[in-house]
């Protein structure tokens, strides 16, 4: 397949306006601007692009919800959501690094589109290098005026502020991102309101993830139709970024369309298994967040949205990483609720007491502390963990921990059973 | 209007109303901590998680706002809701000390109530709990408690949106958060106890009425504070004929569900002070058998002889209730011979934006309302002063102004000097003055706690006191002592308080029409013709208004969280 955001990857000064331009970059732009702004929301419907964040979310649909006639008092924004904070997920990082115009073209159409008079990007605060070359790149763009008062020449104006964030994985949360664009603590909003209709500062935002709106540009240049003619079915279009982690001898973001297989970017993009010899035990598709797939499901497993949902996961924000037999599920389990109960914001009560109870318990079995109905116990805080807060990071926090639990229950047996790991300490 | 079932009963609410709202209106109960009416809605403590048919999640009643055709069904019918409320009950309760044996909540505690329906009798939580700090002082008055807290943060949204002072923050993530002030900002804000009041554990406690007598032991006596001219309605927490706290008691009219500290703590310092409080009668013949009639009986001479030469004039007070103004009125109009009356000022600082009256007396209105009525108009007491020094004066009769607490930080009424020139000063009052210290037959009182009485606030809001504490037998209520000097003087039976109350009602006309018998225990009533006055006058702050205005007016709110209107 042709590689389209990571074709300069290793390219010298990719990151600068004239080698975009060189590449047909702001073509696309040009083009949109001479549509109405509900057109290009159509033409993204019709290419069939989901929200690469997480939740696959129908952009053009997204985008629809947005006033057609701003209250000139409220009016539109768009923010792009670049906290990419998800364990297993670092392709974002590659965009604002290697092709920040195209983030930058995208943001430009997509504000046309939602008539937005100003797009923030913020960015998560780790992302140091990625911010400054970002930060360099809106620059020049103003410069060449391709942002602020009257985008070339026509009656179109947008501002575009980048905005680091101070470093909490809930600020990827869209509401938690807000409150802390606005200054404040960043903890998730209830729902509803919803972001279109009362979002950052109280006006009408549209949130969407890096990856999405990287790639609109090349939707309204190519046309919607190039788009889905990529990819497993209409649901599932394009191609999409990969990245690769784990137990395998290339790790990295790998484009590939829509619905390769899993061991079609194992063997073919990723360079194998990372010790040949080794099998596969586990992969988790979509990050952290996610349930873990046995190396049985992984079998013919199709990256797409749709397959990976039928497999009892998601692609989630498509952080794909492999583990193989020398893994010590319960370990991973014990890492993974540490995550979360280190990054709940506290607000709600079930994420705040939940997520550290649920490390505590894996922790105590897996120093030998642990009670067989501590596996019904893990089951249960889980259940009631999810559904019931504000945000989704309760259900991130839950889902892995039952998955685990489902699909390596014998690894949490052995650790009660016999105080140590399944898998041999080598 | 809009109309949806819930528990199988079919409700019709105003549209905007959450399921909350509409089902604590129909006395359907849903717990919560979090969701306070007066503040807006955190949503963050999930106790309140209901089943609403068609969603595909449990829905929190505080915030989801019900629709036409809605089907809820609450705890009480649905065994799902109830297990995502007890599902809650123990989130909240594994990281809880469990302290409640030397807890100050213990008794008025939401956790406790909702333990005995939601709770489990064990945990399943055998870890080690999480622990913090017991006692960190956020301010004068406030003591914070992390392990009871349960992070509702009612305490920050109250600092934030009602006394618009913001001291109150969330900090750390997770488990760690705690409620806390920022460095050299302490919690000092003439609201701040209403934190503790907002609680609904025992996280913060009132430094002044921490480990104090449990609450169960309390009888909650409800009165009116008289710290203002607000007059806010009030609990009087007492134990062993003692105040032990003042607590806000809702009333919509006059301070919704606050009050300031100054009125909450005069618990504290009617307790401190009451070893100076004035005691016995004096001025009486020596050796009297009964020396409240024989102080009574000099008084009544000396005024007599007084208002013969036209040489006597009142000092009243805006602290003494409508009551002891009308007889007040009766003595100085009838045996003393019209008499001028004075009414002297007692202000301090500026009216605020939420509650607090730099009038410091809960009766000015009424006082005036009375005197007016009963043609002796109040006069300022400069003039009392001016007239005190030219030596025109023989008597005076004073009531006031220590009536309800100590009064050491008032400027005098009038300067010590000038009362050097009567030949008789016959004081009514429960703390000492330059009066009482200078009185000739000294009458001691009962304070507002200890007598049932009437004011009116600044508003022509009327409502009463009443008699928490018994008083000892070393003071009396002035409407008793008022009556008796009336009687001597009069040599007519002097009427009692229901039948003072039922001649201001025909010799008042503010008065028409007030129901006397049922303004006890209620949010008072309005005085004949004052409703104009009453609405300008409701409690404002600024967020006060915002919450009035309705959200969806207000296009951006400071920290961007609104609850939606749909």
């Amino acid at each position: 397949m042709e590689k389209i955001l990571t074709r300069n990857v290793g390219v010298k000064g990719s990151h600068t306006l004239d080698v975009y331009r060189a590449g047909g970059g702001y073509r696309a732009l040009k083009k949109a601007l001479e549509m109405e702004p509900d057109a290009v929301t159509d033409a993204v419907k019709a290419s069939g692009l989901r929200g690469r964040g997480g939740a696959g979310f129908p952009t053009g649909v997204k985008w629809s919800f947005m006033p057609k006639q701003p209250d000139p008092a409220r009016e539109s924004y768009l923010v792009c959501n670049a906290d990419e904070s998800e364990p297993g997920t670092f392709k974002d990082r590659l965009i604002m690094e290697v092709e920040p115009h195209a983030l930058i073209e995208g943001c430009l159409i997509a504000a046309y589109a939602i008539r937005a008079s100003t797009v923030f990007i913020y960015i998560r605060g780790e992302y140091v290098r990625p911010s400054r070359i970002l930060e360099g790149a809106v620059r020049e763009a103003y410069q060449a005026g391709l942002i602020g008062k009257n985008v070339l020449g026509t009656s179109f104006s947008c501002e575009m502020i980048v905005h680091r964030g101070a470093g909490a994985y809930i600020c990827g949360e869209e509401s938690a991102l807000m409150d802390s664009l606005e200054g404040g603590r960043g903890n998730p909003r209830n729902k509803p309101p919803f972001p279109a209709q009362y979002g950052v500062f109280g006006h009408p935002t549209t949130v969407n993830n890096v990856e999405t709106i990287a790639y609109v540009p090349w939707i309204i240049d190519r046309g919607p139709e190039w788009f889905a003619s990529i990819g497993t079915n209409e649901r599932n279009t394009g191609p999409k970024l990969y990245c690769m982690s784990g137990h395998i001898r290339n790790p990295g973001v790998y484009e590939a369309p829509t619905g390769v297989e899993l061991w079609d970017l194992i063997d073919n993009y990723a360079g194998g298994m990372a010790r040949p010899g080794r099998k596969l035990k586990a992969c988790i598709p979509g990050g952290s967040s996610v349930p873990v797939l046995t190396a049985a499901q992984c079998e013919g497993l199709v990256m797409d949205f749709d397959s990976v949902a039928a497999a009892g996961s998601m692609i989630g924000s498509s952080g794909v990483m492999i583990m193989d037999e020398s893994t010590d599920m319960v370990l991973v389990a014990e890492r993974t609720a540490h995550f979360y109960a280190h990054e709940s914001c506290g607000q709600c009560t079930p994420c705040r007491e939940g997520t550290g109870w649920l490390e505590k318990i894996i922790r105590r079995i897996r120093m030998g502390q642990g009670r067989m109905e501590d596996l019904e116990l893990l089951e249960s805080v889980a259940g009631n963990m999810m559904g019931t807060s504000i945000c989704a990071l309760s259900d991130a926090a839950a889902m892995p921990v039952l998955g685990f639990i489902e699909k390596f229950r014998n690894e949490f047996v052995h650790y009660i059973e016999h105080r140590r790991s399944i898998v041999a300490s080598g | 209007m809009v109309t949806f079932t819930i528990d199988g009963r079919e409700l019709t609410v105003p549209a905007g109303t959450t399921i909350l709202q509409a089902a604590h209106a129909h006395d359907i109960r849903i717990p919560h901590y979090c969701y306070h009416p007066g503040l807006s809605i955190a949503g963050n403590c999930r106790i309140c998680l209901v089943d609403v048919e068609k969603f595909p999640k449990p829905a929190i009643a505080c915030n989801t706002f019900v629709s036409e055709g809605m089907v809820v069904h609450t705890q009480e019918e649905s065994e799902k809701a109830r297990d995502w409320q007890r599902a809650m009950m123990e989130f909240l309760l594994i990281n809880h000390p469990l302290d409640c044996p030397i807890c100050d909540q213990a008794g008025e505690c939401k956790l406790q109530d909702y333990s005995y329906k939601l709770g489990a009798p064990t945990t399943r939580f055998v870890e080690e709990k999480e622990h913090g700090p017991k006692r960190r002082e956020l301010g004068p008055h406030v003591v914070f408690d992390w392990e009871r807290c349960i992070k509702c943060t009612r305490c920050i949204r109250f600092c934030d949106e009602v006394s618009g002072t913001s001291e109150l923050d969330m900090f750390l993530r997770g488990v760690h958060e705690e409620i806390g002030v920022f460095p050299g900002r302490p919690l000092d804000n003439p609201y701040s106890g209403n934190v503790v009041d907002i609680c609904p554990v025992g996280a913060l406690t009132l430094r002044e009425s921490r480990f104090a007598p449990r609450v169960y032991f309390l009888s909650d006596v409800p009165s009116t504070c008289g710290a203002c001219a607000r007059g806010c309605s009030v609990n009087l927490g007492t134990y062993r004929n003692e105040i032990v706290r003042i607590n806000p008691r809702e009333n919509q009219a006059v301070n919704r569900w606050w009050m300031c500290d100054e009125g909450r703590l005069q618990a504290a310092r009617l307790a401190r002070t009451g070893a100076r409080r004035l005691s016995g009668p004096r001025g009486g013949r020596e050796g009297a058998a009964d020396p409240w009639r024989a102080a009574t009986a000099a008084a009544a001479d000396a005024l007599a002889g007084a208002a013969r030469a036209g040489r006597v004039r009142v000092l009243a007070s805006s602290r003494a209730s409508v009551e002891e103004c009308y007889l007040l009125a009766k003595l100085a109009a009838g045996p003393l011979r019209g008499a001028p009356l004075h009414l002297p000022a007692h202000e301090r600082g500026e009216d605020d934006a939420l509650l607090i009256r730099k009038d410091r007396t809960p009766n000015r209105v009424g006082a005036e309302a009375v005197f007016d009525a009963l043609n002796v108009p109040a006069r300022p007491a400069e003039e009392l002063e001016r007239t005190l020094v030219s030596g025109n004066l023989s008597a005076l009769l004073a009531i006031g102004p220590g009536m309800l607490g100590p009064i050491d930080d008032e400027p005098p009424v009038v300067s010590p000097d000038s009362l050097a020139s009567l030949e008789t000063l016959v004081v009514l009052d429960a703390f000492p003055s330059v009066l009482s210290e200078a009185a000739h037959v000294l009458l001691p009182t009962t304070t507002f706690a200890e007598s049932a009485g009437t004011w009116v606030n600044f508003a022509g809001r009327v409502q009463a006191t009443a008699r928490a504490l018994t008083p000892n037998e070393e003071c009396r209520p002035a409407v008793m002592l008022l009556s008796d000097l009336l009687e001597r003087l009069t040599g007519e039976p002097a009427p009692g308080r229901e039948a003072i109350q039922e001649r201001l009602s025909e010799e008042v006309p503010a008065f028409a029409g007030i129901a006397w018998a049922e303004l006890p225990a209620s949010s008072g009533q309005q005085l004949a013709g004052s409703d104009e006055q009453a609405a300008a006058c409701a409690p404002t702050g600024a967020a006060l208004k915002m919450l009035d205005a309705g959200w969806e007016k207000v296009p951006d709110s400071p920290r961007g969280k609104p609850p939606w209107v749909w």
